[in-house]
């Protein structure tokens, strides 16, 4: 008979053990990091297929919107300003749908493991997010193609990202709880990504918009992010109040969209802490 | 922290109850909701678990018997916290390590490598650590050679094999063990005995649910007996499973199944 191999130490620091930043960082880490290999293993073209669906998307809409019906003439910028908005639907979008599955999705995990469950929705998000960093190198592109220098306050992008992200995850934790619920809602969320794709500025400029329609739609805290970075990047001459989020709610605009998102994540972990001892038994 | 009643126990289990509502008809969609707003779901309310009290001592083998549905399996989920108990209370001293069900939360899409990766990881263990332990993971469940295949082509024997080797590498003081020996071969039993004798010689704390009323009688210092999720009797191991044979095994109709 063969020795039979056990790890006999007690226990160093229980309460720890499975506690703390450093635990759920590195658990975020490893589901995060088989769900990408999950995510694009299965498709032909692997990898190449995440920056290949935005940018098929992007010719598309580009030959519709920049040459049919004539956008390349309102701004030099125009391919640009699309791709940069694409790239962050295409973001909200895949993190959010695969947000909403997640749990559905790992049920033998829930079922069988003991851990933190938002690792789970929450890893599907950092995968989404880090196909949206290699869609943005390729909107890096665009902009150097475009003979754009960088400058020093592109640095307010960062704080723009973390915005999305949390919006992001906030409308994901609760998709993901109320799946578990509500199984025909996937059918609902994909009406609803569609209207969000034609109801934010993402092809056409924001000032197309009736006055009243604008001060929707900046509410969304997507769409100030998508015009603050389009400012940022794109037309540092043009007045701020012209295309962002100043232009309906005036200098201190941008505290109603952020106020929205950090709503969205508020509920979403509230709602998700409620819910998390009883997901075992109903996923 | 926990507020054990008696410090010298690892698990203290007081009037725990779950029920589980099974809806007559499943309302779970939105258009349910539109089209019936109203009427009221109908629900078969079964009862799991009724009442069950009982603790654990540390360094303990406990075992747990009962027939199929008889709520053994849900008791060692709500130890777990895996699932959350309608009533009563769970106290538990120290770092679990679970053997839940076979396949214990294995992807079947990844390859074995990595689905070490993530349940190690799961159950507390750093990148270093399990880069230390992951050849004596392998080495123990004997699938050195398999170990780039997707899960899926595994055996369920297999599995359970890996899942084994993994509970008892990660750091734990208490080890619950849910069926770990139904599809293993003769040679995973032995070597499995052969870890229990060490862990209880560490000092560590088993639960142990079993089937295979020969090892629980071998190994457990004490056993409980569930019937219809209440307990029926819990202490020496001889005279429980003399009571669970008189009652479920040799009366009437077998329902219970013995390895």
């Amino acid at each position: 008979m063969s020795e039979a191999r056990v790890n006999l130490a007690i226990a160093e620091h229980p309460e720890e053990r499975r506690r703390g930043a450093s635990y759920l960082l590195r658990i975020l880490g490893v589901t995060a990091a088989a769900d990408y290999k999950l995510k694009y293993s299965g498709s032909l073209l692997g990898y190449v297929w995440s920056v290949a669906k935005p940018l098929l998307l992007f010719t598309m809409l580009y030959f519709v919107y920049g040459h049919i019906f004539k956008l390349d003439k309102v701004s030099a910028y125009y391919p640009t300003s699309l791709l940069m908005g694409l790239v962050c639907f295409y973001f909200f979008a895949d993190a959010t749908m695969l947000g909403m599955y997640s749990l559905v999705m790992k049920e033998s995990m829930l079922r069988k493991l003991i851990f933190p469950r938002v690792v789970i929705p929450i890893s599907t998000v950092v995968t989404a997010a880090i196909t949206f960093m290699i869609n943005l190198l390729v909107v890096g592109v665009f902009v150097a193609a475009a003979d754009i220098t960088p400058r020093l306050d592109w640095l307010y992008l960062l704080p723009l990202l973390v915005e999305l992200l949390a919006f992001v995850v906030g409308v994901s934790l609760i998709l993901a709880t109320l799946f578990v619920r509500l199984r025909d809602l996937s059918q609902i969320w994909e009406l609803v990504v569609q209207l969000f794709m034609f109801g934010s500025p993402i092809m056409y400029p924001v000032g197309y918009l009736p006055e009243w329609a604008r001060k929707i739609v900046f509410l969304n805290p997507f769409t100030q992010v998508l015009q603050d970075a389009r400012a940022l990047v794109l037309y540092p001459d043009v007045p701020r109040n012209k295309i962002t989020v100043d232009q309906v709610f005036g200098p201190y605009g941008r505290l109603a969209p952020i106020g929205v998102a950090l709503a969205v994540l508020l509920v979403g972990l509230l709602f998700f802490r409620r819910e998390e001892p009883w997901l075992a038994e109903r996923v | 922290m926990t507020r054990l009643d008696d410090p010298r126990h690892a698990i203290e289990v007081r009037a725990v109850s779950k029920t589980f509502r099974l809806p007559h008809h499943q309302r779970n969609t939105v258009k349910e909701y539109f089209l019936h707003p109203l009427t009221r779901t109908t629900f078969e309310v079964q009862q799991a678990l009724d009442d069950v009290s009982f603790s654990v001592e540390r360094g303990e083998f406990f075992g747990i018997v009962g027939a199929n549905g008889s709520g053994k399996s849900t008791l060692l989920k709500i130890i777990a916290r895996i699932y959350r108990q309608d009533a009563g209370t769970v106290e538990v001293q120290g770092l679990l390590s679970p053997f839940i069900e076979l396949g214990v939360g294995f992807n079947p899409e990844l390859t074995a490598r990595d689905n070490i990766r993530i349940n190690s990881a799961l159950l507390g263990l750093t990148r270093r650590e399990l880069e230390e332990r992951f050849d004596s993971i392998i080495a123990f469940s004997e699938l050195e050679r398999f170990i780039d295949q997707k899960l899926k082509n595994f055996s369920s024997g297999m599995q359970v094999r890996l899942a084994y080797s993994i509970a008892i590498q990660v750091d734990f003081d208490i080890l619950l063990l849910d069926e770990v020996l139904a599809v293993g071969d003769e040679r995973f039993q032995e070597k499995c005995f052969a870890t229990f004798q060490e862990i209880r010689a560490a000092g560590k704390t088993v639960v142990f649910v079993s089937h295979d009323l020969d090892s629980v009688e071998r190994f457990c210092d004490r056993t409980l007996y569930v019937q219809g999720g209440q307990p029926q009797m819990v202490g020496e191991t001889s005279k429980v499973i003399d009571l669970y044979r008189q009652r479920e095994i040799n009366a009437g109709p077998a329902i219970a199944v013995s390895i």
